[in-house]
């Protein structure tokens, strides 16, 4: 049983590390808590199976989309194009599913169509050298438009059963974030991975170091890509058919949901533990707010607020350090 | 000699936007050797150094690993030829541990995974090495500017080098660091290895090194053995002059009058600090790196928040609140980090010589281009700043972008110049230019403050050098009692505390 030993010998370094890394959310991760608890105290349905499966169906499309969007943003990039991305993986779902391609078919074409577009702006934004917020504000006319050419007014169909599976009454959108992030935790746990904050931070040094940096940030343009595809998939398959501009709305979430977290503009600078925090708490705030009350016009003035709120209060606690 | 140099360079040229960086230069690193590479500032070190290392391609010329020439030498290539640099500038990740920094881009791996147990034993090895002490967990972040040097060169040493090439290693270490880097260098040259070592401290260079080459505009003007040279002979060869005259001559210039003077002042890291300044002195600040001596200035400076219980700021009765006020009132900061804080590096000389005068001007007043052109063309004629003004600062050599942080206060005539370790990184001819302007400065009347990590200019151009050490002024030496030995022992606290006159 070598693997047990060394294994307790990695604890020696990796969860040290894992540990420094909850310093910065600490915060964070408390407000998110504030907050659950007042969302089970108006809604106390959260905490039954079907209300639990509801409220993390919710919550699943903002989750992926704010990793794609903090990975990005880890290696000094940022993208525009999220809620592009998220349409053209609702209609491709929703346009092959019940063809002849099937499920499976469908699902690897989403997939595909995400690594593919986010590996061609990876390559354009790193290679050519050009700034991502203008590669990727282009790329969001270029994709919208693809899924308008696709599916020019809502409609296509998602079968029944994989509806049921992942909107339905059951935890599968749960299980699949948590797979997610376990294999986020595996891929930060690769060399190509772990590069990416040094690629994000210092990337003259990083490529002295001899790291790939061309090759960390494509990368990460192509699992974001990936994420928000498969956020499409998931929205299809929550309203059952395929709608071109459904994801519009994610692009400036994502970019909040990050911020949120506690991800930098600067490259280089957050978790991916925090993104996931600030989009559950974005999540939870559009919930409880909803059961306040608020009318939607409200709520988008008080989240704003609460976001501004949320980057300046770590900033004036270091100010008066 | 028989054996064939581990690294080499023969006949190098490199031109960056048609400038000769480099002509026609040739270096050859023994193993078991540790090579000196002087010059000034803009001489072409560290261009050669990324040749080397492979971060950039020679124009003519080739890098040779083993006596073989090596056509597309990169830094993954460097790194397997067992090539190791330690950079001016970082090469770290703040947000990533000590080990993760150390080991990054040569990860030992499992599975396709980062074998942190590995990791953990190859990075406490490097560390050891160095003195790191450090929890290998620790965000790179988190650690003083001297101890991320350190990290760096444990990173080198992490690699396992054949070749070590040591940028400047010592520019922002405390005296104990740069003695534990002295002897590690000693020990890893008895293993062989060829080491290249780049420094403006002579007499480190002295001490260490059998073997130096000198550049002097991008031209190899010496390649001999150390034996039998002084650091006088090395600096006529990389200046073409004597050194005698870096220091100019002190001249008592100092008065009774006080320009500044604070009572239980406390800023950042400084805690209730009493401080007399003068007018027509240099003070200098010394002490190892990073005790709150620069919180000290930007505090008087009210550039960050300070608390004491009365100042006397050039006849105000206050600290200033705020940079514009600190300006009125006479005083003037210049940064350490020229290129991030002291100058703004993608716009023209002349902008950067005029922002001040911005500043001050009334908000929507139209610009004399003229007025300005004639101002900025008589600082840098009374700076030495050679060439266009029309060109970006980035285009300057560090000594000549450190003339320009200076020159744009000049204008304005400060009473009080508050300075923040000026000659950091700075050729030797610009050094005795700067000597000499802030021994005019003083012979003029003003009060002069000198934050200097270098010992020597402490002790040849001080009228008084105070001492920091966690916060607090913990000797103030007069000019009878300086000498390095006083203020390395007051700094590290190996002396008993001298009272303040």
């Amino acid at each position: 049983m070598s693997t047990v030993g060394s294994s307790r010998q990695a604890g020696a370094l990796y969860w040290p590390v894992q540990l420094r890394r909850n310093v910065g959310v600490r915060g964070l991760f408390a407000v998110v808590m504030a907050f659950l608890v007042a969302y089970g105290f108006l809604f106390p349905g959260l905490f039954t199976a079907s209300g639990f499966a509801k409220f993390t169906q919710s919550w699943f499309p903002l989750a992926l989309v704010a990793m794609a969007q903090a990975i990005l943003m880890l290696t000094g990039g940022i993208s525009l194009a999220i809620g592009a991305m998220v349409s053209l993986g609702a209609v491709i779902a929703a346009t092959t599913m019940t063809g002849p391609l099937g499920v499976a078919g469908g699902a690897t074409a989403v997939a595909l169509t995400g690594v593919g577009i986010g590996g061609a702006t990876g390559f354009i934004v790193v290679k050519l050298r050009l700034p991502a917020i203008v590669v990727t504000l282009a790329g969001s006319f270029i994709i919208g438009g693809a899924a308008l050419l696709i599916l020019p007014r809502p409609g296509g169909a998602i079968p029944e059963w994989l509806s049921d599976l992942l909107a339905g009454n059951t935890p599968a959108a749960f299980v699949l974030l948590v797979l997610i992030v376990l294999l986020w935790k595996l891929y930060l746990a690769t060399p190509l991975g772990l590069s990416l904050y040094a690629a994000g931070e210092n990337p003259v040094g990083a490529y002295r170091s001899g790291v790939p940096v061309d090759g960390a940030r494509v990368a990460a343009y192509a699992i974001s890509g990936l994420l928000c595809t498969g956020a499409g998939l998931f929205v299809a398959a929550q309203t059952g058919s395929g709608d071109p501009i459904i994801g519009t709305a994610f692009t400036l979430n994502s970019i909040a949901a990050a911020v949120l977290g506690g991800i930098g503009f600067l490259g280089g600078q957050g978790t991916m533990r925090g993104a996931l925090a600030g989009s559950l708490l974005l999540s939870l705030m559009i919930s409880v707010m909803f059961f306040l009350g608020f009318t939607p016009v409200a709520q988008y003035v008080a989240q704003g607020l609460i976001i501004i709120g949320a980057v300046a209060i770590p900033q004036f606690r270091k100010v008066q350090r | 000699m028989a054996t064939a140099p581990l690294l080499a360079a023969r006949g190098v040229s490199k031109s960056f936007f048609g400038n000769p960086v480099l002509r026609d230069v040739s270096i050859a690193l023994q193993p078991g050797r540790v090579h000196a590479l002087l010059g000034e500032n803009g001489a072409g070190k560290s261009t050669l150094i990324n040749l080397l290392s492979g971060a950039l391609r020679p124009d003519g010329g080739a890098i040779e690993v083993d006596g073989r020439p090596v056509w597309r030498m990169t830094p993954a290539y460097a790194q397997q030829a067992g090539i190791a640099v330690v950079q001016q500038e970082l090469s770290l990740t703040a947000s990533l541990s000590i080990a993760e920094n150390i080991g990054l881009g040569a990860y030992p791996r499992r599975f396709g995974l980062l074998d942190y147990p590995e990791l953990a034993v190859r990075a406490r090895a490097a560390c050891d090495l160095v003195g790191l002490r450090e929890p290998l967990s620790v965000p790179v972040g988190h650690l003083s500017l001297g101890r991320r040097q350190m990290v760096e060169i444990a990173k080198a040493l992490y690699r396992r080098p054949r070749v070590l090439i040591l940028d400047e290693p010592t520019s922002s270490l405390s005296a104990t660091e740069t003695k534990v880097l002295t002897e590690l260098l000693e020990r890893l040259r008895g293993e062989g290895i060829a080491i290249l070592y780049i420094s403006h401290r002579l007499n480190e260079v002295m001490a260490l090194c059998q073997h130096v080459t000198i550049l002097k505009d991008g031209a190899c003007t010496a390649d001999r053995s150390l034996e039998g040279t002084d650091a006088g002979g090395l600096v006529r060869l990389m200046v073409g002059r004597d050194p005698g005259d870096l220091f100019p001559q002190w001249q008592a210039s100092v008065s009774t009058a006080n320009a500044i003077s604070v009572r239980n002042f406390s800023a950042g890291l400084m805690r209730d600090v009493d401080l007399d300044i003068r007018t027509g002195e240099v003070l200098g600040i010394g002490g190892l790196v990073g005790q709150g001596q620069e919180d000290l200035l930007l505090g008087l400076y009210g550039a960050i928040p300070a608390r004491t219980a009365s100042a006397t700021i050039n006849g105000a009765s206050s600290l200033p609140s705020g940079v514009p006020k600190a300006n009125a009132l006479g005083l003037a900061y210049v940064p350490a980090d020229r290129k991030r804080e002291g100058l703004h590096l993608i716009h023209s000389i002349i902008t950067n010589m005029m922002l001040p005068a911005f500043a001050r001007l009334p908000a929507l007043k139209l610009r004399s281009r003229r007025a300005e052109r004639e101002t900025a063309r008589g600082l840098a004629a009374q700076l030495g700043i050679k060439g266009d003004l029309d060109r970006p600062a980035q285009a300057l050599s560090g000594g000549n972008q450190q003339k320009v942080a200076l020159a744009k206060w000049m204008p304005h005539h400060p009473l009080a110049l508050l300075l923040n370790d000026p000659t950091r990184g700075v050729d030797v001819e610009t050094k005795r230019e700067i000597y000499m302007m802030l021994r005019n400065f003083a012979a003029a009347g003003k009060a002069v403050v000198l934050l200097s990590s270098d010992t020597p200019e402490l002790v040849h151009l001080c009228d008084r050098v105070a001492v920091v050490r966690e916060g607090h002024i913990v000797a103030m030496l007069e000019r009878g009692a300086l000498s390095e030995e006083a203020i390395v022992s007051a700094a590290m606290g190996a002396e008993q505390r001298q009272v303040a006159a």
